[in-house]
């Protein structure tokens, strides 16, 4: 059976009241959401806290879906992106301005990320190197805009396609694709402040 | 973008093939004049490598593994023992609804207490005692109405009552101070009679020049009369003023 016929089955019984099947649902999809939600918040904690609020929200509301439309993916992405927008709101006061560069100790210790690319011998501890690059990306995401933000976690961390986001996003296509090419370039300027040098 | 031309290519257009570029989905002529213009516009060129820098970066990212125990929280937080579409979480029963419950516990309460006797009897007890407090004070619970308990009927109320206090109090002080000026007036006509003890005399801490003598202060409308022990007293009724006495009827 295809991916869409089992997800369409698994919301029949749902609203049928089938707690099992509201279980797999759960199950299913509850990666992608935390993971959407961590990349835009930045913290582990928030991101736990909205995705239980994304499906609670889908809970109440899973009747409203329509199964013959399809297309559950961007429905939840659609939810999961209104609520991250609504805390993003909320919370505007409250955020720092400067957390790029974090923890001294780690950027003083860290080797430059263009030494690290660069070096082709194999790392002491390559995992760990991995761990730190990834640190880094992920904070540089967090210094995006709201808006070049959730366009490249939706493009390259989520892999939907322009048409998807462009629903998600309520946006024509042409401007998510400007705003990916935006986000990703700022990106690259963001790390490259950081680390000095690159490739 | 500054919309030049470079190579049949406009910079609006670079940006909107620019996805597609690094996709790889660009092909034949198109990719060739996109590489052209990318090669010779200060502006797209620069934003080409950024923005292929920052795709291959973002790809780097590895999916996080959610907390354990989030499943578990979840189902909790949305379903408990309960199926979607059967039953709303508890968080979400209306206010009405609540309200019901509460009412109706009240009266599961009250229901099983008539069937207890001793406490039944207590709680009669106390009516009885609040009932006996109320007539005291003058209020009769026949008298009370639902319109008494509006906002305005309440600080009427108070008004009518702050001002039965300001008029008992004051008959009170008017009856007192006679009594006082009869007694001090009988005492200086009647020689024989002893007057009153005078009170040990404090020394006074303060070094101020003020007089030795009892000060009896009494602020009578505003007026103070000082009754020195030793001096014959004052007979000074002025302070009664007639406003004082009209409101004693
Ligand atoms: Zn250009």
């Amino acid at each position: 059976m295809e991916e869409a016929q089992v997800t369409a089955q698994l919301i029949r019984r749902c609203i049928a009241g089938d707690a099992a099947a509201w279980e797999e649902l759960v199950q299913r999809y509850h990666r992608r959401i935390y993971n959407i939600c961590y990349r835009f918040v930045g913290s582990a904690g928030d991101a736990e806290d909205l995705t239980q609020e994304v499906f609670i929200r889908m809970y109440r509301t899973l009747k409203s879906y329509e199964v013959e439309r399809g297309a559950f993916m961007t429905w939840v992405t659609t939810m999961t992106r209104n609520l991250l927008v609504d805390h993003f709101r909320r919370t505007k006061q409250e955020r720092l301005t400067d957390s790029l560069d974090v923890a001294p100790s780690e950027r003083d210790d860290a080797m430059p990320l263009s030494e690290q690319i660069r070096d082709g011998r194999p790392a002491p501890d390559a995992r760990a190197q991995a761990q730190q690059l990834g640190d880094a990306v992920h904070r540089a995401i967090g210094k995006l805009s709201p808006d070049l933000r959730e366009a490249v976690i939706l493009r390259d961390l989520q892999d939907m396609d322009y048409k998807q986001i462009a629903t998600v996003l309520k946006v024509p296509e042409g401007t998510v694709k400007s705003r990916i090419n935006r986000g990703r370039a700022e990106l690259a300027r963001l790390l490259q402040r950081t680390y000095k040098q690159v490739m | 973008m500054a919309g030049k031309d470079h190579s049949d290519m406009q910079c609006n257009e670079f940006d909107a093939l620019l996805s597609d570029a690094l996709d790889k989905v660009l092909t034949g002529p198109k990719a060739q004049a996109f590489q052209a213009h990318a090669s010779s516009c200060p502006i797209c060129g620069p934003l080409l490598a950024e923005a292929e820098m920052g795709k291959h970066w973002l790809e780097q990212l590895v999916e996080v593994e959610p907390p354990a125990h989030m499943v578990d929280k979840i189902l909790a937080a949305t379903t408990g023992i309960e199926t979607p579409g059967v039953h709303r979480p508890a968080a979400q029963v209306p206010w009405f609804e609540r309200a019901t419950g509460w009412a109706q516990g009240v009266g599961q309460f009250i229901v099983a207490m008539s069937r207890q006797p001793r406490l039944a009897m207590s709680v009669g007890m106390a009516f009885f005692s609040l009932s006996i407090c109320l007539s005291l004070a003058g209020v009769r619970l026949a008298d009370l109405r639902r319109v008494d308990l509006r906002p305005s009927a309440i600080r009427r109320g108070y008004y009518e009552t702050s001002g039965k206090v300001v008029k008992y109090y004051e008959n009170i002080r008017f009856v007192y101070e006679i009594e006082s000026r009869v007694r001090e007036f009988k005492r200086v006509t009647s020689p024989r009679e002893p007057a009153p003890a005078k009170q040990e005399r404090h020394p006074r801490n303060d070094s101020s020049e003020q007089p030795e003598q009892e000060h009896n202060h009494r602020q009578g409308n505003g007026q103070i009369i000082l009754a020195a022990s030793d001096s014959p007293p004052a007979v000074d009724l002025a302070w009664v003023k007639p406003a004082t006495l009209r409101r004693n009827p």
